[in-house]
């Protein structure tokens, strides 16, 4: 779900950047906060690096197959440093493998970040609830909806912005229509990225729950 | 995985010897000034302008066929029904079936851009190396710690994967991860969904031990005496002006067209 | 005074005592945050130049003992000075030196000669300073012909020996080794043992590799569960066999097997 170069006009690239860089500040400045900021990095960044390895993994769906995108997770574990890990990644990817691109860096980084964010912020909504006997149920069920809302919101962006941008005659309504019927197709894929992220937090609620304990989740801004 | 980032990054071209703050500042604006390009007519200077810094820059061909192939196919699969649905003057018609003008143009321009830009990208990428890219963007103002995230990240990224490779066919070798089963068996997702989080958990775990190293060879703490910027050459600097006034000329030209 | 012990005085401030011991461990203990006792009233002086082998079956607390000695984890109790000054938890300890049992878990950067740099480079060294260190680090492990490549691409002993030199490059006084010849081939080995053996540092060993403790070490830490149960002369303890066996160990090879008793050992010329 990268948009490649060429396809947006230059401004909206650029207004890219500047919310990306905004977004990006707003994180790093609630990062900072913390009592030591660069206890996080190496921990970001290794799980970038599995959150980049573990998105190769494919699930073959007649007749192609598709590889989990996996931002609502990656908001999850990373909390605000999720944004700077999309970024990281997305840079890495357009230099290494050239998929996405360096104008559309800042959109890029928008369409799945964001998203990321507001899993996060989704999640732990069940630190705002006394812990009771239905606390799996509970962390299940926001882990499922922080990866459903992390995969559809940024499809919802993705081909929104590709339709939208592209040339064509299509009046606005039938380019809604074309959106409803892109979202629709994806509802599937929208699911199963619900239910695995589902079954991973559960499973790291099982054997490491401190990784989904958020240090930073406290420094409210 | 193979990176592949820095095949070529040793070679002897004026582009390799640029000073890297001004070949960053310099590509990166004829990056974006093509990406403002809106006129048909532009597409053969912009053409020009990359073929000629790409002949400078003395990467293979190949290197450059390469690395268009994969995003290209991302890119046709947006753009090809362009030339069917978009615009009104019919060039081709077969039934229903009809081609316009329009669409053809803007999937011409939309691949032009396409083309110059990541030829760009790849020049700069290819002609630096990845370490020094970095540390130009944080001298340019980039976050400490988004660099650092990135030089860890790029440093572990093949650890990692070839651990997640290991571990799959580890799975496979007692049962998992099967080939023959049905498209979409009910065991699939969990075995991957196992799989991730293990590899999560793994991460986060070497994550600390590597912290623990950092600090204990002085990581976190300001870093004293640090060495100045070497100066910039002329032919550098010249070539930085030459980049913007072209990177210029594109943006004022797609404008006044 | 020996000139060290002035020089050491003038950077820190305030009067050491002559001739201090490397390590002064008084009383030292440490609980995890579930309670575990991890370490437990350990007593213990190394003297300047000494090579100490700590050996002890897994989880018996060695890795953590490191960790205290180095400043990363804080005494629950006691205290633990390095060449005569009190370690400070958290602070930057160039005097000591930590080389990880897994090398890729201290090689973080994206080449052997950025690795090797990046103590020096945190020391607020000049860049001819630095790259001084380097140069040397890299001649004394051998490996000036890894200097551009990524640790990715090396092989076990080599990642060791890069992580031997970006250590080294700190100039340490105190060498401290988890494991140092985990994973490594015969070959390997044997060249991280040459290694070992031509460096003048204190060296702390900690090692399953009972035959590595009895080439290079002068002295022997036996732990369990967190305690020091014996510390003695090297041949003295690893010649107990009884002892060894009562705490989870082997006698080493060479003393266990001695190679001209087996029937199927090949006859020397």
């Amino acid at each position: 779900m990268h948009v490649p170069d060429g396809i947006l006009p230059a401004p909206l690239s650029l207004a890219g950047y500047g919310l990306t860089g905004l977004t990006a500040w707003f994180c790093l400045r609630v990062i900072n906060r913390s009592s030591d900021p660069t206890q996080g990095i190496p921990k970001a960044a290794l799980l970038t690096a599995a959150f980049f390895s573990a998105s190769l993994i494919h699930i073959p769906i007649p007749p192609a197959s598709v590889h989990f995108v996996l931002n609502g997770l990656l908001g999850v574990v990373l909390g605000y440093y999720a944004f700077l890990a999309i970024m990281v990644g997305l840079f890495l990817q357009a230099v290494m493998f050239g998929h996405g691109g360096l104008t559309t860096l800042g959109i890029n980084a928008l369409i799945m970040g964001i998203p990321a964010l507001i899993a996060y912020f989704a999640f732990h909504l069940r630190d705002r609830r006394p812990k009771t006997s239905n606390h799996r149920l509970i962390t299940g069920l926001l882990a499922f909806l922080a990866g459903a809302i992390g995969i559809g919101l940024a499809m919802v962006l993705f081909y929104g912005l590709i339709l939208f941008n592209l040339p064509s005659d299509l009046n606005a309504e039938a380019e809604r229509a074309a959106l409803a019927t892109l979202a629709l197709a994806h509802l599937p894929l929208i699911g199963i990225e619900g239910v695995f992220t589902a079954i991973v937090v559960l499973f790291l609620e099982r054997v490491k729950p401190e990784l989904l304990r958020n240090p930073w989740f406290k420094a409210v801004p | 995985m193979t990176l592949g980032l820095e095949s070529y990054v040793k070679r002897d071209s004026w582009l390799h010897g640029w000073e890297p703050k001004c070949k960053l500042i310099g590509l990166m604006s004829l990056i974006f000034a093509f990406a403002f390009v809106q006129d048909l007519w532009l597409l053969v200077p912009m053409i020009l302008v990359t073929i000629a810094l790409y002949k400078l820059s003395k990467l293979p061909l190949s290197f450059l066929l390469q690395r268009l192939r994969y995003p290209s196919f991302f890119l046709l699969g947006i753009v090809v029904l362009l030339p069917f649905f978009s615009g009104k003057t019919i060039i081709w018609q077969w039934g229903w079936l009809a081609i316009y003008r329009e669409g053809c143009e803007a999937v011409l321009l939309i691949a032009g851009r396409f083309c110059a830009v990541v030829t760009i990208t790849l020049i700069l990428t290819g002609t630096t190396p990845f370490l020094t890219l970095l540390q130009t963007l944080r001298s340019l103002g980039l976050s400490p710690i988004l660099t650092d995230m990135t030089l860890l990240t790029y440093r572990y990224l093949h650890d990692i994967a070839v651990n997640f490779a290991t571990m799959r066919t580890a799975m496979r070798l007692r049962g998992g991860d099967r080939r023959d089963q049905p498209w979409f068996h009910w065991q699939l997702l969990p075995q991957f969904a196992i799989l991730t989080g293990t590899l999560l958990i793994r991460s986060y775990e070497q994550s600390e031990r590597v912290y623990q190293a950092m600090r204990l060879r002085g990581y976190g703490l300001p870093k004293q005496g640090a060495s100045p910027e070497p100066a910039h050459g002329r032919g550098s600097l010249i070539a930085l002006g030459v980049s913007l006034v072209v990177a210029a000329s594109f943006v004022l030209a797609g404008h006044g067209g | 005074m020996r000139q060290m012990d002035r020089v050491r005085q003038q950077a820190w401030g305030h009067e050491v005592e002559p001739n201090p011991p490397a390590i002064a461990i008084a009383n030292l203990h440490f609980s995890y945050p579930d309670c575990t006792d991890a370490i437990q009233n350990i007593n213990l002086t190394v003297q300047p130049g000494e090579r100490l082998g700590i050996v002890g079956a897994n989880g018996c607390g060695k890795t953590t003992f490191f960790l205290l000695l180095c400043g990363v984890l804080t005494p629950t109790l006691g205290e633990v000075r390095i060449l005569g000054n009190p370690v400070q938890p958290g602070s930057f300890q160039t005097q000591v030196g930590l080389v990880f049992q897994n090398p890729d878990d201290q090689l973080f950067s994206t080449s052997v000669w950025e690795d090797v740099a990046f103590a020096p480079q945190h020391m607020g060294l000049a860049a001819e300073d630095v790259e001084q260190r380097v140069v040397t680090a890299l001649a004394l492990t051998n490996i000036q012909n890894l200097a551009l490549r990524p640790p990715h691409h090396l092989s076990g002993g080599q990642k060791k020996r890069v992580a031997i030199a970006g250590v080294l490059a700190m100039n340490p006084e105190i060498l401290l080794l988890d494991e140092p010849t985990a994973q490594l081939d015969p070959h390997s080995r044997r060249q991280l043992i040459r290694l070992l053996d031509a460096l003048p540092q204190t060296q702390l060993i900690a090692t399953h590799d009972l035959d590595l403790a009895l080439d290079l070490c002068d002295r022997i830490l036996l732990f369990s569960e967190g305690r020091i149960i014996c510390d003695g002369e090297t041949y003295t303890v690893l010649g107990n066999a009884e002892l060894l066996e009562q705490y989870s160990l082997e006698s080493p090879l060479s003393y266990s097997r001695p190679y001209c008793q087996l029937d199927h050992a090949p006859q020397k010329p």
